[in-house]
């Protein structure tokens, strides 16, 4: 009687009204992405529409630029488990090394953030080799040493300018499309972000990084090469960082130590991640637009005061105490997450 | 010669400060296994009392320790009740007792620069500035009374931790938290009492801080580091680990300062955190508790 109810198994996984089933939902996901997708690349086409559009675009690729920090964080903070709060290093690197060259061999920042992601991604190749060989509360800490150890060092390289900075040249555009490019560039690292932490979600790679982070030694029991695949996740999550550091320090227009170094970036990264579900796909996104949303609100209510610094610590705070699975993994548990929010 | 015993003194007598900036630090991991990122931003919670005191009352910096400890005693044993017993006993609590005093540092920082501007702070009592001489060797004054009293806490705590029953109880809970529970120790009233303990050990280091190192909110995560370096190296938990661990960095610090400028000098600490934590996480003495 066995075999029946085994065949009656595989033969119910093919029946087709249980797969359009399935589909439905992907179908729904499907549509909704392309139109997000659609929406965000349009933005900068309607500027006869908007009011402020220099402020809305700004907006725009401020927000984009945390959905691709945050997403890659997530890749080694969330699949992984190894929360790293140094993570802005590959920020400042990606945004120094496409700096120097914009301001020593007018190379231009949009066609060196490659490079900037790459050299980033070989820093997190050895970082990760030596810092990995930590977990739990030894990694967290060894992760903000790692920070001002380099922090340190910008400030003192002189040819880097040292503590006081270097400027850069702006783009050769006109004030009111000044924005467009940089915006374009944010959504680019945006899409490509969520796309890696989508495809890493998906993949046997990804799978070994939730089984290790699970638990590390009944994963390498189980063959998972755990050093290699910790070590290729933290490398991985530069990528995209460090190509938004170029980006982001060629709108600036300067280089300095404290905008890049500065241990509150670290944090957006873990707020934005936790409150959204750490370890999820579409949990960094949503993180990085309501952190982005309440960061705007509270300094257009109350001006740019030290008060953001509270907001974030609290809502760190409380979101650790009451709800550490964040909005996707809370409503996941409950059943309640709606399927075009269901990226994993 | 003079010039290399000249820079060991000033590396013993900052030493003395730190160690005791990190003995709270320490009680605090050994007692509860909380890592307290927040816990030079209580340090500099604490020099901000000390300076107003100063500032307004024209109270001595040294002489509002018998302010800020027992201030930062009952902030202490607040924050410990509002946070952590809803967390024991989570898979991972140590993770979360990092995240949670970030969050922690983050409030103190933006509360205080809210409240008292990012411009730098000092208190500025006579002997800051005086020093005294033995032989060619150059003191400050000022370093000097803050090791005297640095020394006298931490024998103080050392005395009180060794020989009271409470104490005993402390560091039963030290060593094992469950059977201490067995034997009849109250272990939440403990932690608690530790806490604060640990927190008090902050005010006074931050009465001291006030006049010894200017100061301002968001210097606080260079400190943690620091801190964290020292009781890393003496390993983590162990009062004498940060006495020793604190006066070998102070001293290395020291020379690098002479060295190197004393731009370079917190890289000692950082670039020490950073190796011990890779080669030898249970420190010089540690056993091979991790973290």
């Amino acid at each position: 009687m066995a075999r029946t109810g085994i065949t009656q198994r595989i033969g119910f996984d093919s029946v087709e009204p249980d797969t359009t089933k399935r589909l439905r939902p992907d179908a729904a996901r499907r549509r909704f992405l392309l139109v997000v997708v659609i929406a965000v690349l349009a933005l900068p086409l309607a500027r006869p529409i908007i009011g402020s559009y220099n402020y809305v675009l700004q907006l725009g690729l401020i927000t984009l630029m945390w959905i691709a920090i945050t997403s890659s964080w997530n890749i080694i903070g969330g699949f992984a488990g190894y929360i790293s709060l140094g993570h802005n290093v590959f920020f400042g690197i990606g945004g120094y090394a496409s700096g120097m060259a914009l301001a020593y061999w007018k190379w231009n920042p949009f066609m060196t953030a490659v490079i900037a992601g790459i050299i980033a991604v070989l820093v997190g190749l050895v970082f990760g080799l030596i810092t990995l060989r930590a977990r739990g509360p030894a990694f967290i800490i060894s992760t903000i040493a790692l920070l001002l150890l380099v922090g340190l060092w910008f400030d003192n390289w002189e040819t880097a300018g040292g503590g006081s900075g270097l400027s850069l040249p702006l783009p050769q555009l006109s004030v009111q499309w000044l924005k467009v490019p940089f915006y374009y560039a944010m959504a680019i690292l945006a899409i490509g972000s969520v796309y890696l932490s989508y495809r890493v979600a998906h993949s046997k790679f990804g799978l070994g990084l939730r089984a290790l982070s699970q638990d590390e030694t009944k994963a390498e029991v189980a063959g998972i090469n755990t050093r290699w695949y910790k070590v290729i996740a933290f490398a991985m999550s530069g990528l995209f960082i460090g190509m938004a550091g170029a980006i982001f320090a060629y709108s600036l227009s300067y280089l300095r130590p404290t905008t890049f170094f500065e241990i509150g970036l670290a944090a957006q990264m873990v707020l934005m991640a936790i409150i959204g579900g750490r370890g999820t796909v579409a949990g960094p996104v949503i993180g990085a637009v309501l952190i982005n949303a309440i960061n705007e609100f509270s300094v257009v209510q109350f001006g740019a005061t030290a008060l953001n610094i509270v907001v974030t610590g609290g809502i760190l705070l409380v979101a650790l105490l009451f709800f550490p699975l964040g909005i996707v993994g809370s409503l996941r548990e409950a059943g309640r997450l709606p399927a075009v929010l269901d990226w994993d | 010669m003079s010039d290399f015993l000249q820079v060991l003194v000033l590396g013993l007598l900052l030493g003395g400060v730190y160690a005791l900036m990190a003995s709270g630090l320490t009680l605090l991991f050994g007692v509860m296994r909380i890592v307290n990122l927040a816990h030079a931003a209580f340090i500099i919670g604490a020099a901000y009392i000390a300076f107003f005191a100063f500032d307004k009352a024209g109270i001595d910096p040294l002489l509002s320790i018998a302010i800020t400890m027992p201030v930062m005693f009952a902030i202490g044993v607040g924050v410990y009740l509002a946070l952590f017993p809803r967390i024991e006993g989570s898979p991972r609590f140590g993770e979360m007792t990092v995240l949670m005093t970030f969050g922690l540092a983050l409030i103190i920082e933006g509360l205080l620069t809210f409240f008292f501007t990012g411009i730098f702070r000092s208190t500025r009592p006579g002997y800051a500035t005086q020093s005294v001489f033995i032989g060619d060797l150059f003191i400050p004054k000022g370093q000097l009374l803050a090791l005297v009293v640095s020394v006298v806490l931490l024998l103080v705590l050392w005395a009180y931790l060794t020989f009271s029953r409470i104490g005993t109880a402390v560091r039963a809970t030290m060593q094992n938290r469950s059977a201490a529970q067995i034997v009849g120790v109250n272990v939440r009233r403990i932690s608690a009492l530790s806490f604060g303990l640990g927190m008090a050990l902050a005010g006074a280091s931050g009465s001291m801080l006030s006049y010894l190192f200017p100061f301002f909110p968001s210097r606080h995560w260079q400190w943690v580091a620091l801190l964290l370096s020292l009781i890393v190296l003496g390993g983590l938990g162990s009062l004498k680990g940060a006495v020793i661990g604190a006066v070998i960095l102070s001293v290395a610090a020291a020379f690098v300062t002479d060295q190197f400028g004393p731009t370079w000098s917190p890289i000692t600490f950082y670039l020490a955190l950073f190796l011990i934590i890779m080669v030898r996480p249970q420190g010089l003495f540690g056993k091979a508790v991790r973290i």
